[in-house]
């Protein structure tokens, strides 16, 4: 009786899943997953756009998360799914462009079928408030007259913290001259920039804003609206490519995704984005909105796979 | 702050305030208590239902859920030998045995009492002394670290039941299996073996699973199981008389110290501090001897300890805006979304959302003991299905629970392996409780070595010529390290 | 009384054989890094030179001393369940939570002694069921499903 149950329930779902699987499309919920633990930035992101995001698919949409790895694992396990459109994975530019470059995970650049990039925050290279540097210029002669005596920390290795940091002293030639400490996450290597363990960081502008931090430049193609006088990384000297760094994330699929299922997709991700709740959610948690739709993301993504491997270079990874 | 307090106690009070109070914690109790599911998941749950609360319920939910899991965590731990999280691995040594001698509801009561006690003080501490506490915890780089993780592991030897030898290697295997994956300063994959899913290492939680929880199973499957239809002995929770503490409080000031002191230090957290005071306190004791056999100053020291490392982590979290610990995280990460930024302005911007999450961390502390004591009675009968039904349960809450902390079905491999070997092992006498400190510390113990050699260009003996607190540390070590060897070689000589 | 001594000594053997592999397989990978100490296997190597240390005096106790352990009471029954239980860890990826878990419990009972099919069988289609119930289906954080229906 429960058998004849399950095999006619199983039946009925080939039967659908082969005949209109873009028409009916969603026809069952759709998993958003964040590649980091529940709580984390990512994972409130995801969750703060979920809602919006079902509401315009026309279907259920709860997160997962599958966390390890800085992303790898999520990213590895979705890479051999059938590209049905059920599951999409939030990944940042770290997990889609640079750890596939450092690491041996089955995916790379081609592995993923891009649907919209929803985020993006440019980086900050900062100091402490009571640190005698006030420009990059003071840096680099401090750096130049005592090498091996400054410290730059990281929230680990190959992650965006420990990039901007390399872009910004690799662009100023002085990449040698300092020691990396690499912690794990950003909230340690942030009590020892406030301890004078290590004396440069660089992270988000809502990261900087948890301490007393001062910026020295900014990876953005303008000055911040919040930080008039803090230069650009161009404007103190900084070459393409490692003059702009974004922290980007957006929605990935399999490769292979059929292009009515991901107009689909992409249309719905542009109506949550645009949605005045999560709008206000953005505001709220200091998100910077970076709506891309599907054909743009996807140059724009292997635009940076590219660009990014240069960065790798300059860091050694 | 304390001019804030009366905003703040109207908050709590409100409906949705009581609400999250009560639930929250019966919720996190609950969790906490089904062998397998421990903190993470309990948190889990409760996440999507902060997003939508106002600020300060939103915290406090996630407080009351963390609170009440650690301390069902040690129920579970107690009564059936099954500690769902790390923290609760060195209640194990002590409450278990002595569930097993009958007195389950007296080993609940010590523990019960301990993590009041811990938890309360805590919070009081976390009132009034945060800032100072907070430039303490600045003290504390990677240097001084280390030397508080070495003296960490040195409770290996007092954790090692049995055979100090085997305890070691357990040890040595613990350590071992947490290099697995990433290094730490390089990036470059160690011990993978070209698989992908070993790149983020073995799961902490599904080994100790696997170890405690999954092995026990086996145990109990191995040994004959007709004659037992009920596990333990167990009515309720039974409070401690004033006469029993006698000769304890000292152990029990001690343990409250050592939980409110390491929760302060970020990046070492509850389980760190439930061995370091079950160590100390075996050390200390005036019932040393009895530990490892059902002694309740076993049970105090690593309940008070592991309750009061919530207060001391949220020290860093709200004065300087440094998650102490996983929750601690999670909880800043939700003020974020509620438009709130952590730093060292936290406090001062936001006094009554601050006042209102610490006086709800003290109610909630004040909230275990009630309803601790309900929900044992409650849950009692539930121990008296037969042991098959529990242990069939047992494994299937276990993958439920592991599936949920990384949501990697790779975990639950993990958990089964580590199930396996973890049987293997115990039936030699080789005690698990040092491989899960071996796990708990060994990354912060390579992470921080290697970056103090970073600091001091390569010298050790640096690490303890300028750094005054890591010398106290790194001869307290020793200290603790050659002394019961030096007691042990007296004794045989005096014999 | 052969045959415990033998597994005492083959499980001590086994940790120091293990020990001694991944020790020879530090040597296996070259890494980039300049200085000794951070070489990433600077560390696990200390650790599993105590390992061995530590393995080769345990295995010495173990062929000198005379110890007993516990007797296995019924080797059907441990083999059973720890069989069941490796099997089911590894097929829930695959086959979903609620199929291998009622297969699980379907084997698992009977092996610990209760045999009666109307307590077998309503336990172990109801835990997996409730599970299911309240993870997949109303907090909205899914327990893997089966390859026949995203229901369970």
């Amino acid at each position: 009786m429960k058998l004849t149950t399950v095999f006619s329930t199983a039946i009925a779902a080939a039967i659908s899943a082969s005949a209109a699987l873009a028409d009916g499309f969603p026809e069952r919920p759709i998993n958003l997953i964040a590649p980091f633990n529940a709580g984390g930035g990512t994972d409130l992101l995801l969750r703060g756009l979920a809602p919006h995001f079902a509401e315009a698919i026309g279907a259920n949409a709860f997160v997962s998360n599958m966390a390890g790895g800085s992303g790898t694992v999520a990213a590895s396990a979705l890479q051999g799914q059938r590209p049905d459109g059920y599951q999409l994975a939030y990944m940042s530019i770290t997990v889609s462009t640079i750890q596939p470059q450092i690491k041996d995970v089955p995916y790379g650049l081609d592995s993923w079928t891009p649907i919209c990039s929803v985020a993006a925050s440019p980086t900050l290279l900062f100091v402490s408030n009571d640190s005698p540097f006030q420009t990059a210029e003071d840096v680099v002669a401090a750096v130049k007259a005592e090498p091996g005596k400054y410290v730059y920390g990281s929230s680990g290795p190959g992650a965006m913290t420990h990039l901007t940091t390399v872009a910004a002293f690799a662009g100023l030639g002085i990449l040698d001259d300092l020691k990396h400490l690499p912690f794990q996450g950003s909230g340690p290597a942030i009590k020892e920039l406030t301890a004078g363990n290590i004396q440069f960081f660089g992270d988000t502008e809502v990261l900087m804003q948890r301490g007393d931090f001062r910026p020295l430049m900014v990876f953005n193609s303008q000055r911040l609206e919040n930080y008039p006088d803090v230069p650009t990384a161009t404007e103190v000297g900084i070459e393409a490519p490692l003059n702009e760094l974004y922290l980007w994330g957006g929605l990935f699929a399999p490769a292979g995704l059929e292009p009515e299922v991901t107009a689909k997709l992409e249309a719905a991700c542009e109506t949550a984005v645009a949605s005045e709740g999560f709008q206000t959610f953005a505001e709220n948690s200091g998100t910077v909105i970076n709506y891309r739709g599907a054909e743009e993301f996807d140059a724009f993504y292997r635009a940076q796979y590219e660009s990014n491997g240069a960065l790798i270079e300059a860091a050694g990874l | 702050m304390l001019s804030a307090l009366p905003d703040a106690i109207a908050i709590l009070l409100s409906f949705e305030g009581l609400l999250v109070l009560v639930l929250g914690t019966v919720l996190g109790i609950v969790l906490g208590a089904m062998p397998g599911i421990g903190s993470t998941v309990a948190v889990a749950i409760v996440l999507p239902f902060t997003l939508t609360m106002s600020q300060a319920p939103a915290i406090i939910l996630l407080l009351a859920v963390y609170a009440g899991s650690v301390y069902g965590g040690s129920i579970a731990a107690i009564l059936i030998n099954t500690p769902g999280t790390p923290q609760s691995a060195a209640t194990c040594l002590d409450g278990y045995p002595m569930a097993q001698r009958g007195d389950a509801g007296l080993a609940l009561g010590w523990a019960t009492v301990a993590s009041v006690v811990g938890g309360l003080v805590s919070a009081v501490v976390l009132i009034f002394a945060a800032p100072q506490l907070a430039a303490f915890a600045l003290q504390f780089g990677p240097i001084e670290t280390f030397a508080l993780i070495l003296l960490g592991m040195t409770c290996i030897v007092s954790v090692s039941t049995g055979s100090v030898v085997k305890g070691l290697m357990a040890g040595m295997i613990g350590i071992f299996l947490s290099t697995v994956g990433g290094d730490p300063i390089l990036g470059e994959m160690r011990f993978t073996f070209g698989n992908w899913q070993l790149f983020a290492g073995f799961n902490l939680l599904a080994v100790v699973i696997g170890v405690f929880a999954l092995s026990e199973v086996f145990i109990r499957a191995s040994a004959s199981v007709n004659k037992v239809s009920e596990l333990v002995a167990f009515n309720g929770v039974v409070l401690p008389s004033w006469q029993m503490w006698k000769g304890r409080f000292g152990n029990l000031a001690k343990s409250v110290a050592i939980g409110n002191v390491i929760g302060v230090l970020p990046g070492t957290g509850a389980a760190t501090a439930a061995f370091i005071s079950y160590a100390e306190g075996r050390r200390s004791s005036p019932n040393r001897d009895g530990f490892g056999k059902g002694e309740p100053d076993g049970i105090v020291s690593s309940e008070a300890a592991n309750n009061a490392v919530t207060g001391g982590a949220l020290v860093p979290t709200m004065a300087l805006g440094i998650p102490g610990d996983a929750i601690t995280a999670v909880m800043l990460a939700t003020l974020t979304l509620h438009g709130i930024t952590p730093g060292p302005r936290l406090v001062d911007d936001n006094p009554t959302l601050i006042a209102a999450i610490f006086a709800g961390f003290f109610v909630i502390n004040l909230l275990l003991l009630p309803l601790g004591m309900l929900l044992s009675r409650v849950a009692a009968p539930i121990l008296r299905v037969r042991e098959a039904f529990m242990m069939t349960a047992i494994v299937i809450l276990c993958a439920v629970g592991i599936y949920f902390v990384r949501g990697n079905p790779f975990d639950l491999l993990v958990m089964g392996g580590a199930g396996f070997v973890g049987f293997l092992l115990r039936r030699q006498g080789v005690p698990m409780a040092p491989l899960v400190i071996g796990m708990v510390l060994g990354p912060t113990l390579e992470l921080t070595l290697r970056q103090g050699l970073i600091l001091t260009d390569g010298s050790f003996v640096a690490f303890f010529t300028g750094h005054p607190i890591a010398l106290v540390l790194a001869i307290a070590a020793v200290l603790a390290l050659s002394l019961p060897l030096l007691r042990a070689l007296l004794a045989r000589r005096a014999s | 009384m052969q045959r415990l001594a033998n597994e005492r000594v083959i499980v001590q053997l086994g940790l120091l054989i293990v020990a001694v592999a991944l020790y020879a397989s530090t040597f296996q990978q070259s890494f980039s890094a300049s200085d000794l100490a951070q070489s990433p296997m600077f560390f696990p190597r200390i650790i599993l030179t105590l390992w061995i240390g530590l393995a080769v005096i345990a295995l010495v106790q173990t062929i000198r001393a005379d110890e007993t352990q516990p007797v296995i009471a019924s080797w059907p029954r441990i083999a059973i369940v720890i069989v069941a239980a490796l099997i089911y860890c590894n097929i829930i990826a695959s086959e979903g939570f609620f199929l291998p878990s009622v297969v699980f419990a379907l084997v698992c009972l009977p092996a610990f002694g209760i045999r009666n099919p109307l307590l077998v069988v309503p336990f172990a289609i109801l835990v997996p069921g409730a599970l299911v119930l309240l993870f997949n289906h109303t907090l909205g954080m899914p327990l893997p499903t089966s390859r026949f229906t995203y229901l369970f």
